[in-house]
C-alpha cells in the first residue's frame, strides 16, 4: 500500500534510485560474470572438447571423461585427495575443538595462545611449506633432530613414497588447526554458563562436562566446519607443488595437481576442463549432501 | 552453503561482541584477575598442554628466523643448534643478492594493496546497492552473485588463462585474440581476475544491511542522491567492516599462488610467494637464503595480524571461509 502511494509521489525519484542502484551494482557484477560466470560456462564446454592451444578446440563427447575413467593416475589422484581430505580434516577439527575449549575460560596468557594457533592460518601456504620442506631435510633437518635425541631415527620424509603423504598432511593439519579453533571459540561463548555451573554441582569433571556438554552443544558449528574444511582439503595444492610435486612415484599426486599437469604441463586444456568438472562434481556433492542433513536436523 | 554458512556467522559476531564487552567495571575486573590466576591442579594440565601446543605452532617461524641468521657450517651441523652461535645478518643482504627478493617483495606489494582497493571500492558498491536500494532484478544479481561465490578456482583456472591469453589486441593478439600471448606477463594479468570477488560483495551485502533505515530516509529527506548517501552516510558506518574485508584481502593476494604462478615467467613480474618457489629450484639454494626470503614473504602479514587482530577475528567469523 504505501509503495504504490510512493510511487505515485515520487515517480522520477523511484525511477531515478532504480537507475542508481544499477549504476551502483553494474561494475561488480559486471566483474564477477566476466571473470568467473563465463569461464564456469567455458569450461564445461571445454571438457567435451580436445584443445591442445595451437589448433581450435575440437567437439569430443565424453572422450575426454572415458580417458579420465580409465587413467591410473587420475585415479591414484583421486584416492590421494581422498587420504588427504580423510586424515587431515577430522583431525584438525579433533585438535582445534579441543583447544577451543581449553581456551574457552579466563586464563593467562589466553591472548598468546590464540595468536600461536591462529599465525599459521594466516601466512602464506608457499612460504611455511619453505619452512617445513627445510625442518623435514632427512640430514640436517629439525625432526630428525628431535626424533634422533629420543633415539628414534627419523624417515626420509618428503622422499620417501611411504612418508610423503603423512608429511604433507601433518603439516596441513598444523596449517588448519588455527581456522577452525577460531569458529569453535566464537561458537563456545553462545553457551550458557549455567549449564556448566549445572553440571558440576552434579558432581561431573572437566572431561565429562566437555564430552556431555560442550561437544553435543558444537555440533552446528562441528557440521560447518566440516563442510568447509572438506571443501578446502578437497582444492589443496600449493603444497603439493612445493613440496613434493607430486612425488615421488605419484605419492602425492592430487586432483588439482593432475588438472594443472594436464593443462600447463602437458597442455591438453580440454582434459583439464573435465578433471576439474569432476572436482566440481566432488565439492557440490558434499554442499548438497551437507544441505540434506541441515535440512533433515531442523524438521 | 553460503545462506547457512552466514546465518551461522552472523551469531557468531554477536557472541564474540558481548563477550568482549563483558568485562567493564572495575570491580569486574578485579574480580576477573583474580580468576585467570588462580592456580588449581586442573589449570596447571591446561597451561602445560597449551603451552606445548603454542611452542609447536611457533616452531617453524622460529626455526625460519634462526635458520635465516646462522652461517653456513652452524646449518650443515647435526644436530641443530637451537639459538645461532653468531648472529649473520649478512645473510639477508646476500639473499637479496642471490634472487632480486626486493622487487618480489615490491610486486606483492603492488598487488595485494590493488586488489585491496579494488576489492573494498567494488565490493561495498556492489553490496551497498543489494542492500540499500530497491531495483528491479535485484534479487537475480543476488542470487547470480551467492551462485558465483560457490564455484571452486579449480573449475574456472582454466578458461580464466585462456581469456587472458586471448585479451583483443594486447601482446600482438590480433581483435579476435589470436597469434600472441595477450595479457599473459603483464600486470593486467595479475591486476584484473582478482580485483574482485563474489564473496567481497556478499559480505558487503551484510554488513550494509544492519545499518538502521531511518538514516537513509533522513538522507534522502535531506535531498542527498543515492551515491552521496553511500558515501558520506552510509559507508562512514561500516568502516570496521570496511578494515575487516580490507585486511583479509591483502592476506588472501599476498598469499596467492596459483593464479601469479600460471600468468606470469618474467623474473621482473614474480611476486613473492613465486620467486620463493623459484629460488628453491635453483640448484645451490642456501638454507639461510632461503629462510630470509620466507621470512620477508611472511613478515608483513604477520605484522598485519599482529596489530589487526580483531579485525582477522570478525572477518573469519563473519564469513566462515578461508581467506
Amino acid at each position: 500500500m504505501t509503495v504504490a502511494v510512493k510511487h505515485v509521489k515520487y515517480p522520477t525519484l523511484e525511477r531515478g534510485r532504480r537507475r542508481a542502484g544499477w549504476l551502483l551494482v553494474a561494475p561488480a557484477a559486471l566483474h564477477i560474470f566476466v571473470w568467473i560466470t563465463i569461464p564456469v560456462v567455458v569450461s564445461l564446454w571445454l571438457s567435451f572438447t580436445d584443445y591442445r592451444v595451437l589448433r581450435p578446440p575440437r567437439w569430443v563427447g565424453l572422450d575426454n571423461y572415458r580417458e579420465i575413467w580409465n587413467d591410473e593416475v587420475f585415479c591414484t589422484a583421486l584416492k590421494n585427495t581422498a587420504i588427504y581430505t580423510f586424515f587431515t580434516v577430522p583431525a584438525s577439527i579433533a585438535l582445534a575443538v579441543v583447544i577451543a575449549a581449553m581456551l574457552n575460560q579466563k586464563l593467562a596468557l589466553r591472548t598468546w595462545y590464540r595468536t600461536a594457533f591462529f599465525l599459521p592460518h594466516v601466512t602464506a601456504t608457499v612460504a611455511v611449506a619453505m619452512v617445513w620442506i627445510w625442518m623435514y631435510q632427512p640430514n640436517v633437518g629439525v625432526f630428525n633432530a628431535l626424533l634422533q635425541s629420543i633415539g628414534i631415527n627419523g624417515p626420509n620424509w618428503l622422499s620417501d613414497p611411504n612418508w610423503a603423504m603423512p608429511s604433507v598432511i601433518i603439516m596441513s593439519v598444523w596449517q588448519g588447526i588455527g581456522f577452525k579453533m577460531l569458529i569453535y571459540l566464537a561458537a563456545l561463548q553462545g553457551i550458557s554458563r549455567e549449564l556448566y555451573d549445572a553440571a558440576a554441582v552434579d558432581g561431573a569433571g572437566k572431561v565429562r562436562q566437555f564430552f556431555h556438554i560442550t561437544l553435543p552443544l558444537l555440533k552446528p558449528a562441528t557440521f560447518f566446519v566440516l563442510v568447509v574444511a572438506t571443501i578446502d582439503a578437497f582444492q589443496v595444492f600449493d603444497q603439493i607443488y612445493v613440496m613434493t610435486r607430486g612425488g615421488p612415484v605419484h605419492a602425492t599426486t592430487t586432483v588439482t595437481y593432475e588438472i594443472y599437469e594436464s593443462a600447463f604441463q602437458a597442455f591438453r586444456l580440454g582434459l583439464a576442463s573435465a578433471k576439474a568438472v569432476v572436482l566440481f562434481a566432488m565439492i557440490f556433492a558434499v554442499t548438497i549432501i551437507s544441505r540434506r542433513l541441515v535440512g533433515r536436523d531442523e524438521d | 552453503m553460503t545462506a547457512m554458512d552466514t546465518t551461522a556467522g552472523d551469531e557468531l559476531v554477536v557472541a564474540t561482541e558481548v563477550f568482549d564487552a563483558a568485562d567493564a567495571s572495575p570491580a569486574a575486573a578485579k574480580r576477573d584477575r583474580r580468576r585467570r590466576f588462580r592456580v588449581t591442579p586442573g589449570r596447571i594440565v591446561t597451561h602445560i598442554l597449551l603451552m606445548a601446543g603454542s611452542l609447536f605452532m611457533i616452531l617453524p617461524f622460529y626455526w625460519m628466523i634462526v635458520t635465516s641468521l646462522k652461517g653456513t657450517g652452524e646449518i650443515a651441523r647435526f644436530p641443530p643448534s637451537w639459538i645461532p652461535t653468531s648472529w649473520r645478518f649478512a645473510n639477508y643482504s646476500e639473499a637479496l643478492d642471490a634472487a632480486p627478493f626486493h622487487y618480489y617483495f615490491r610486486n606483492s606489494l603492488i598487488r595485494a594493496g590493488t586488489h585491496t582497493v579494488t576489492q573494498v571500492i567494488l565490493g561495498s558498491l556492489g553490496g551497498y546497492a543489494l542492500a540499500r536500494i530497491r531495483f528491479r532484478g535485484r534479487e537475480i544479481v543476488f542470487i547470480g552473485i551467492v551462485a558465483m561465490l560457490m564455484m571452486p578456482t579449480y573449475t574456472i583456472i582454466v578458461t580464466q588463462f585462456l581469456m587472458v591469453k586471448k585479451a583483443p589486441l594486447f601482446g600482438g593478439n590480433d581483435i579476435l585474440g589470436v597469434g600472441g600471448t595477450g595479457w599473459l606477463d603483464t600486470w593486467w594479468a595479475l591486476l584484473i581476475p582478482g580485483a574482485l570477488s563474489p564473496m567481497t560483495v556478499f559480505l558487503f551485502r551484510q554488513f550494509y544491511l544492519s545499518l538502521p533505515r531511518e538514516l537513509e530516509e533522513a538522507a534522502r529527506l535531506d535531498g542527498l542522491s543515492e551515491f552521496q548517501t553511500y558515501l558520506r552516510i552510509m559507508t562512514p558506518l561500516v568502516k570496521p567492516a570496511i578494515i575487516t574485508i580490507a585486511l583479509l584481502r591483502f592476506q588472501e593476494s599476498w598469499n596467492n599462488f596459483l593464479w601469479p604462478l600460471l600468468v606470469t615467467t618474467r623474473e621482473d613480474l614474480r611476486v613473492i610467494q613465486l620467486g620463493l618457489a623459484v629460488f628453491r629450484q635453483s640448484d645451490q639454494t642456501s638454507w639461510a637464503y632461503l629462510m630470509a626470503g620466507t621470512t620477508l614473504a611472511t613478515l608483513p602479514i604477520i605484522l598485519l595480524f599482529i596489530v589487526g587482530q580483531k579485525y582477522f577475528i570478525q572477518g573469519i567469523n563473519r564469513s566462515g571461509l578461508k581467506g
